[in-house]
C-alpha cells in the first residue's frame, strides 16, 4: 500500500514536470511566431540601442497616472486608459513597434503617483514616464527628459464666490491644496514666500473635495489640470496669472553602461515627427482644447 | 550613520514624530474608553445594548481604516459638522478619532474575550453578596479582565502606533509624511525611509517591552 502511494506520487511530480516543459516548449515557437508577422512594417533601428532591444521584447512599459485628467485616467468601468499623455505614450509604441490599430497590445500600463515617477525609473520598473512631469534642475540628478513636450504654468482654483484670491499672493495665511512630492507646492511655498499653509493630498480629485468641504481656500497647481477640475465643478473657477513656467517632458532612466543608449535622442526626434505631421496638434486639440479652449500646433505655441 | 538624515531635517523629522506621538496617545487613550464600553454593552444582559455593541464592532472592523478617515475628514463636513474651524486641527482631531473608533472596535472584542473569560461563579457570588451590576463590574469583572487582556492590548496599541501613518493620506504632516517630503526634496528615498523606520521602532519597541514588563507585574496567580 505504502509503495502503492509513493509510486502515485512520484509519477505526479513527473507529470507536472513533463506538463511545465512542454508549457516552455510551445511557447517559444509562438512567440517568434509573432515576431516575424509584423517584421516587415516595423521600423529598423540600431542594434545597440535601447528602442532595438524594446522592439525585440514586443513591449514598452509606460508610467502614468489613473487620474490626471485630461492628461491620463483610466477608465475604472472598462479599464481602458485615455488622455493627452496617453495618447502620446500610444504615439511612441507606434514609433517603436510600427503602425497599428491597436498599440495598447505593445503597452504594459505602470500606474504611477507623483512621488512614485522617479523610482519606477531607477528602479526599472517602467521604460518611460509620460505624467505631467515638470523638468527640473532636481530630477535631472536623477534621470534624463526629453525635450518639452507641453508648455504650461501653475495658476490658482478657488470656488466662484471667492473674492479674496486673485493672485499667488493673496494666498498668504490661507490653506492652499496640493499634490504631495509635486513641483506645485514648492512654488506655492516660493510664490508666498512660505506664508502659505499647504494641505498636501494624494490627488487633485481629493484636492478639489477638500476645496468643496471648505477645508482648503484654494487649489494651486498646473493650469492644465485645474482645467480638468473647473470641469467637473462648474462651481469653481481659475483666477490669477501664471507664476511659474512648467515644461513637461518625458522621463527616462539615465543610461547607465549604455543600458537606455540612443533612447531619449529616439523620443526626441519622434516628437518632432509628431509636431510636423500634426499629430501633436490632433492631441492637443482631442484632449486639451475642450477644457482651454484654445489650439495649438506645437508646444511652444 | 543610518537615518542620519533625520539630523539633516530635524524641523521636519521630529516635529513629524511629535505628531506621531501624540495621535497615538489619544489614538490609544481613545480606543481604550469605547473599547471598554462597548465589550460591556456586548456582554451587557440588555438585549439592545447587545445589538449596538455588535454593530459597532463589526462595522468599524470591516472597514477600512483609510476610508475612514476620509470619512470623518471630508465626509463629516458635508453634512455640516466639523472638528475645528481651521483645517490643519480639524485633519489633526479627525486622524486621533479615527484611530481611536477604529481600534476601539479591535480593543472591544479583547475586552469581551477578557470579560467572558471571569470565572461565573466569581459573578454569581457578587451578585449574591448584593453588589449591583455595575458595581459587580467595577469591582469584580473589569479589573481582572485587564490583568488577562495585557498582552493583546499591547499587539492592538503597536498596530495602532503604526496606523498613524495613514494619517498622512488626509494632509497630518507625521512621521511618515516628513520621510514623504524629504524624499521629494532630495530623492534620497533609501536613507529618508530608513530613517522614518528607525524612529517608528523607538516608539513600537519600547511600547513592547513596556507591554511585557507590565504583564508580568500584573501577572495573576491561577
Amino acid at each position: 500500500m505504502r509503495g502503492l502511494t509513493r509510486t502515485f506520487a512520484l509519477g505526479l511530480v513527473l507529470a507536472f514536470i513533463a506538463t511545465a516543459c512542454t508549457g516552455g516548449g510551445t511557447a517559444t515557437p509562438s512567440a517568434t511566431a509573432a515576431a516575424t508577422a509584423s517584421t516587415s512594417t516595423r521600423p529598423k533601428f540600431d542594434l545597440a540601442t535601447y528602442q532595438y532591444s524594446l522592439q525585440t521584447k514586443g513591449k514598452i512599459r509606460i508610467g502614468t497616472q489613473e487620474d490626471n485628467t485630461p492628461f491620463s485616467v483610466k477608465n475604472p468601468a472598462t479599464g481602458k486608459w485615455d488622455g493627452f499623455d496617453v495618447a502620446y505614450g500610444r504615439e511612441i509604441a507606434k514609433a517603436i513597434f510600427g503602425e497599428s490599430d491597436d498599440p495598447d497590445k505593445f503597452i504594459e500600463w505602470v500606474p504611477v503617483t507623483s512621488a512614485t515617477r522617479i523610482p519606477s525609473l531607477t528602479d526599472n520598473k517602467a521604460d518611460v514616464i509620460i505624467k505631467t512631469f515638470t523638468i527640473n534642475e532636481d530630477r535631472k540628478k536623477q534621470i534624463d527628459f526629453t525635450d518639452v513636450y507641453f508648455r504650461t504654468g501653475q495658476r490658482i482654483l478657488v470656488k466662484k464666490d471667492n473674492t479674496s484670491i486673485k493672485e499667488a499672493a493673496d494666498l498668504a495665511g490661507k490653506t492652499v491644496c496640493a499634490q504631495r512630492g509635486s513641483t506645485s507646492e514648492q512654488n506655492i511655498t516660493k510664490a508666498t514666500t512660505g506664508a502659505a499653509r499647504p494641505l498636501l493630498l494624494d490627488s487633485y480629485p481629493a484636492c478639489l473635495l477638500a476645496l468643496q468641504q471648505g477645508q482648503a481656500d484654494a487649489v494651486s497647481t498646473d493650469e492644465t489640470i485645474l482645467f480638468g477640475l473647473a470641469k467637473a465643478d462648474p462651481n469653481t473657477k481659475i483666477v490669477g496669472k501664471y507664476f511659474s513656467t512648467e515644461l513637461y517632458g518625458i522621463g527616462v532612466k539615465k543610461s547607465v553602461g549604455g543600458d537606455r543608449t540612443g533612447f531619449v535622442d529616439f523620443l526626441n526626434r519622434t516628437q518632432v515627427g509628431m509636431i510636423t505631421n500634426g499629430v501633436w496638434a490632433t492631441l492637443y486639440e482631442k484632449y486639451i482644447s475642450p477644457v482651454s479652449f484654445d489650439k495649438k500646433r506645437t508646444p511652444d505655441d | 550613520m543610518p537615518g542620519g538624515i533625520a539630523f539633516e531635517f530635524p524641523q521636519l523629522y521630529f516635529t513629524g514624530l511629535w505628531v506621531t506621538i501624540q495621535i497615538s496617545i489619544l489614538g490609544l487613550l481613545s480606543a481604550l474608553f469605547i473599547g471598554t464600553v462597548v465589550a460591556v454593552m456586548r456582554v451587557s444582559p440588555f438585549a439592545p445594548l447587545r445589538w449596538i455593541g455588535a454593530a459597532y464592532v463589526e462595522f468599524y472592523r470591516n472597514t477600512p481604516l483609510v476610508v475612514q478617515l476620509f470619512f470623518l475628514f471630508l465626509g463629516l463636513p458635508l453634512i455640516g459638522f466639523r472638528f475645528s474651524t481651521d483645517t490643519f486641527e480639524h485633519i489633526f482631531r479627525a486622524a486621533s478619532i479615527g484611530m481611536g473608533v477604529y481600534h476601539g472596535a479591535y480593543v472591544a472584542e479583547v475586552v469581551r474575550g477578557g470579560l467572558l473569560g471571569v470565572d461565573r461563579g466569581q459573578i454569581e457570588a457578587a451578585r449574591s453578596l448584593g453588589l449591583s451590576y455595575l458595581q459587580m463590574l467595577r469591582y469584580v469583572q473589569l479589573p481582572q479582565t485587564f490583568r488577562s487582556v495585557i498582552p493583546p492590548l499591547g499587539n492592538i496599541g503597536i498596530a495602532l502606533v503604526k496606523n498613524t501613518s495613514l494619517a498622512s493620506t488626509i494632509g497630518v504632516t507625521e512621521l511618515l509624511f516628513a520621510a514623504e517630503i524629504v524624499e521629494s526634496r532630495t530623492f534620497r528615498a533609501e536613507e529618508a525611509f530608513l530613517a522614518a523606520t528607525l524612529l517608528y521602532l523607538s516608539l513600537t519597541i519600547p511600547l513592547g517591552i513596556a507591554v511585557n514588563t507590565l504583564e508580568r507585574r500584573m501577572l495573576v496567580a491561577r
